[in-house]
């Protein structure tokens, strides 16, 4: 089974307004994606919201495009973007956060995506812990989870929060038990089949 | 929501600002006829609440007035956040209206240059007054308080003022908001600090500085006739309203965040 397949079942299999931890490989990263957004979502007549600190959204946005995903119903939330200083020019679906830093605004902007497009449930990415680990403290980046996700469900909403395995940590995976439903691990039948 | 508390006088109707955030903190809402001090220093957030809570009024069918004293309303206008909610039929039909104060000023004869008298303070709340009656308002919004208050030189006076304009739209069932401005390194929420302790309740919007990232912050510090959180939040003021969410608590320790 591929990784975009693998994903999508994984995901179609939990109840609505669940919370997900989703552990992959720095290889899986693009496919997981493409599961996701792409077969998942679409199936589920989703809205994404994908709150991007790991890599500026135009380059998913660009990744998607040759992948020939529709960005229709995805919307993004930057908070790389500026504090790269990398290009002034913004894609009509990319809002920009300053900073990682600035959980509370990261909360905000979602708020306010979802408010701006109200007609379907909605799937919020988090993409990843492991890149706002680099800019905020255990402490701080607990209590936003925490907050953020029991906000989401209260809407209904899916929650997917990216974790990078070669970058977690002990409190990465802790925090991540705490708020999340489940966890999921992708290419574990892959891996044992190549084994 | 906030759990209810002895103090929430049980009955007192509520006048729900329409901001969500902000009707959450206060258990559904202004009571009302509520005098409350809108509080805080530049570019966080007062006239944009302010705004808010008229539009929402008037699309409720509650007559709603602004009366600007320093900047011209329609200079206002053409800077105010495009909200999806505002439909500028409200002001051609009369529901949200907006006075400059200095007109007022002309027509009274008071030359607003030089310091109030008593007789020009009661004359200047006698023609709020009228015009509250005239439109039936229900929602009013004086922007800035300050702006008045300087022409108040006394302490005593800036108090007959607030006390008179308070007691005048509360006996008419009138919910208002009074801006103050003030920078951060003053002592209370006023000029002189009279009016925090005159009205019935004070919201301070602030400016957080975190890290090197600035927030815009919201606290209800005082609201009589209900209970209400006392938390700081932080908010964005988008095309869609005023939206708020807690502060965390993590970022506000030394070191933390």
């Amino acid at each position: 089974m591929t990784v975009t397949r693998e994903i999508a079942d994984k995901l179609s299999a939990l109840p609505e307004a669940s919370a997900v931890s989703l552990r992959l490989g720095t290889d899986q990263y693009f496919d997981a994606i493409q599961g996701m957004l792409d077969v998942f979502a679409s199936k589920n007549n989703l809205e994404v919201f994908y709150i991007t600190s790991t890599i500026p959204s135009q380059s998913i946005i660009n990744a998607l495009e040759v992948l020939e995903i529709p960005l229709d119903r995805i919307w993004f939330v930057d908070c790389i973007s500026q504090i790269m200083m990398s290009a002034a020019k913004r894609h009509t679906h990319s809002i920009v956060v300053e900073s990682p830093t600035m959980l509370e605004n990261l909360m905000l902007k979602i708020e306010f995506l979802m408010r701006k497009h109200p007609e379907r449930k909605a799937l919020v990415v988090l993409d990843s812990i492991n890149s706002l680990a680099i800019h905020n403290n255990t402490k701080i980046l607990s209590e936003f989870l925490h907050i953020f996700v029991n906000n989401l469900r209260s809407h209904g909403a899916y929650t997917v929060i990216f974790s990078m395995q070669e970058y977690e940590t002990d409190e990465i995976r802790n925090m991540l038990v705490i708020v999340c439903d489940e966890t999921l691990e992708l290419g574990h039948d892959l891996k044992a089949l190549a084994e | 929501m906030p759990a209810r508390g002895p103090e929430d006088n049980g009955n007192r109707e509520r006048c729900a600002t329409g901001i969500e955030g902000i009707d959450h903190i206060l258990n559904g809402g202004i009571p009302r006829g509520n005098t409350v001090l809108v509080a805080g220093s530049v570019g966080t957030g007062k006239t944009s609440i302010c705004i808010e809570f008229l539009i929402h009024g008037a699309l409720n069918a509650e007559n709603s007035l602004y009366m600007s004293v320093t900047e011209p309303s329609a200079k206002l206008l053409r800077n105010l956040i495009p909200f999806d909610f505002f439909d500028d039929r409200l002001v051609k039909q009369g529901k949200l209206a907006f006075v400059d104060l200095p007109g007022i000023y002309e027509r009274l004869g008071i030359d607003e240059k030089a310091e109030f008298s008593f007789d020009e303070i009661k004359r200047l709340v006698d023609a709020i007054s009228d015009l509250v009656d005239k439109h039936n308002v229900k929602r009013f919004v004086l922007d800035s308080v300050t702006s008045v208050s300087y022409r108040l030189e006394d302490r005593e006076l800036i108090r007959e003022f607030l006390l008179r304009l308070g007691m005048v739209l509360s006996a008419k069932n009138c919910t208002s908001l009074l801006v103050s401005e003030f920078t951060a390194s003053e002592v209370g929420y006023s000029r002189l600090g009279v009016a925090e302790a005159i009205t019935d309740g004070v919201i301070v919007t602030g400016n957080l500085e975190r890290r090197g990232d600035l927030l815009r912050t919201l606290q209800v510090v005082k609201m009589r006739g209900t209970s209400h959180s006392r938390a700081k939040y932080v908010l964005d003021l988008t095309t869609s309203g005023i939206l708020l969410v807690p502060l965390l608590k993590g970022g506000s320790i030394p070191g933390g965040g």
